[in-house]
């Protein structure tokens, strides 16, 4: 903990900083999940009640309650349906301008948030105009992968 | 044994930016807690509860203000209750009180919201730690982000433009510079609004609501036990919440807010609303993005799919108009983290009490809506109806 001597222009205050680090446990699904991913793989789990299909994958249906029931591999092209150019990023993440997209797997009921790239970042640019929603994408994968959801360095539009 | 609650006073601070915040967020807590005693004339010995909360992180601490509640000078013996549901803590709060009393179990509950959003240095950052960990908070989503998702989606839908995006913003400024609680207090153009920094396409900042300092408490009581207050009370006719997936990908559809038109079926059909455009005289709702306000009116059964911003553009949320709206300034103007959730609830409750501030007031509102909404992706939505206790009987 520091003192700031920040008095002259604003109210004072007292820095106070976390460090603090977790191990999370990913649980069977998800381990199930990144274990795919780290083979190229993007595997869906469906519920055994409804034709609903979860990417990434959940042990349970949120819409009956009931427990998906199987794994399937889903292909990795799909449609862009939104997506979002921080143009201004946050301490500690990503460096900004970067793109978010919402990308509907053919096959899945979810849709997958990850980033997509073909927008032009030239500030004042339509950036929608560039990358309509609807635009067919597929998946790029990192180099190297460690069972995470970045294994998917992003997504990329189709031809 | 009460089936009904009402709420009975309120009490708002002064809101400002965090910088020039010359008061702790216990302090703040205080003058909150005091301004609600005094409006209610209830004697601090005839509360026997308190709810409050916070969001985890957002304050440097995961004390869900607990640390606050013993110096609010009422007593160091009442039971707290903490509510922590992220973004919607505040209108929770109100919530869970009605609840409490309600059931009968206690008589008049203190609900105190803080100044949330005091303390970190990049707010964006501390959201982010409360966006889905391991499947998209690598992405770097913090509020905005999240929330430029439906802004995208709505316009590809329904053709939403970036004027139309500032014309919203523009009203709600407006409307803050007439409120004397709010933050915000300066009218803005169009063109102030579109030369904004970008933030997040296609939201530039002023179209997304400020950091603020401030604190709302208010008092929610038996309404047949209300003798020795100086209030009308406003009665909670009807209130509930509802959730939608934790996962942005989960939500399936962002350019429509199903979650929140299904909630405001059920709580319509407990006050017996119709027709919502014709039956309430006010109306407060929490949205801190400027695509948020048209999205939300459509929602709540007052617009069709896409017309939210015909109605905001004809003046019919205006001051004078058939749905005045955040006369506040809502959100947009003013946003303090648990205290600007519990805002909406304040100020809907104050209109039909008929004591807003006088430049805010709808003269002889007997009806109002509130509403919260928050957590990622705004995945909690919350509304409560209030009837001026005097129609009621």
């Amino acid at each position: 903990m520091t003192t700031t001597a920040n008095t002259e222009t604003a109210a004072p205050t007292q820095a106070v900083h976390w460090d603090l680090h977790y191990d999370i446990h990913l649980g069977e699904t998800w381990s199930q999940f990144m274990e795919g991913l780290r083979q190229k793989k993007i595997l869906a789990t469906g519920c055994s009640s409804c034709v609903r299909v979860f990417v990434p994958p959940q042990a349970y249906c949120e819409s009956c309650f009931e427990p998906t029931d199987g794994w399937r591999e889903l292909p990795h092209e799909g449609t862009l349906e939104v997506f979002t150019v921080a143009w201004h990023g946050f301490t500690g993440g990503p460096q900004a301008p970067y793109a978010i997209g919402a990308i509907r797997l053919d096959g899945a009921s979810t849709l997958l948030m990850h980033w997509v790239v073909g927008v032009d970042f030239t500030p004042g640019a339509d950036v929608r105009e560039q990358l309509p929603f609807g635009t067919r994408v597929r998946a790029v994968w990192a180099e190297e992968r460690t069972g995470q959801i970045l294994d998917i360095a992003h997504f990329e539009p189709v031809g | 044994m009460a089936y009904r609650a009402a709420v009975a006073g309120v009490g708002l601070t002064e809101a400002t930016s965090p910088r020039k915040q010359t008061r702790s967020t216990i302090e703040l807590c205080q003058q909150a807690v005091q301004a609600t005693l005094a409006h209610s004339g209830a004697s601090p010995d005839s509360i026997d509860a308190i709810v409050t909360g916070n969001i985890d992180g957002f304050e440097g601490t995961v004390l869900g203000a607990k640390h606050v509640t013993r110096l609010l000078g009422i007593g160091a013996d009442l039971p707290v209750t903490i509510v922590n549901t992220g973004g919607t803590t505040g209108g929770n709060l109100m919530q869970v009180a009605a609840r409490m009393v309600r059931s009968g179990t206690h008589r008049r509950v203190l609900v105190l919201g803080g100044p949330t959003f005091f303390g970190s240095t990049d707010l964006q950052s501390a959201i982010n730690t409360n966006s889905p960990m391991i499947i998209e908070q690598p992405l770097g989503m913090g509020g905005y982000h999240m929330g430029a998702f439906a802004a995208s989606a709505y316009q590809e839908r329904y053709g939403l433009t970036a004027d139309d995006l500032a014309a919203v913003a523009v009203a709600d400024h407006a409307k803050a510079s007439r409120n004397p609680f709010a933050h915000l207090r300066y009218e803005m153009t169009p063109e102030e609004v579109l030369a904004g920094r970008p933030l997040s396409s296609p939201l530039t900042q002023p179209m997304v609501c400020p950091i603020s300092t401030s604190a709302v408490a208010m008092l929610v009581a038996d309404p047949e036990d209300v003798a020795d207050l100086a209030t009308t009370p406003a009665l909670i006719k009807a209130m509930g919440m509802s959730a939608d997936p934790y996962l942005g990908g989960g939500k399936g559809d962002f350019s429509r807010m199903q979650n929140l038109a299904n909630l405001a079926r059920r709580v319509y059909a407990l006050a017996d609303i119709r027709d919502p455009l014709g039956e309430f005289d006010a109306v407060e709702i929490f949205a801190p993005y400027a695509h948020m306000q048209p999205m939300q009116l459509e929602a709540l059964g007052f617009a069709p799919p896409g017309g939210g911003i015909d109605l905001i553009r004809s003046g019919a949320t205006d001051a004078g108009g058939t749905l005045p709206t955040n006369m506040s300034g809502g959100p947009k103007c003013t946003n303090a983290g648990v205290a600007g959730e519990l805002a909406p609830y304040a100020y809907a409750a104050l209109q039909v009490m008929g004591d807003a501030p006088a430049s805010i007031q709808i003269p002889g509102a007997r009806r109002s809506l509130g509403h919260g909404t928050g957590g990622s992706f705004f995945q909690f939505e919350n509304l409560a109806i209030f009837e001026s206790l005097a129609r009621s009987n």
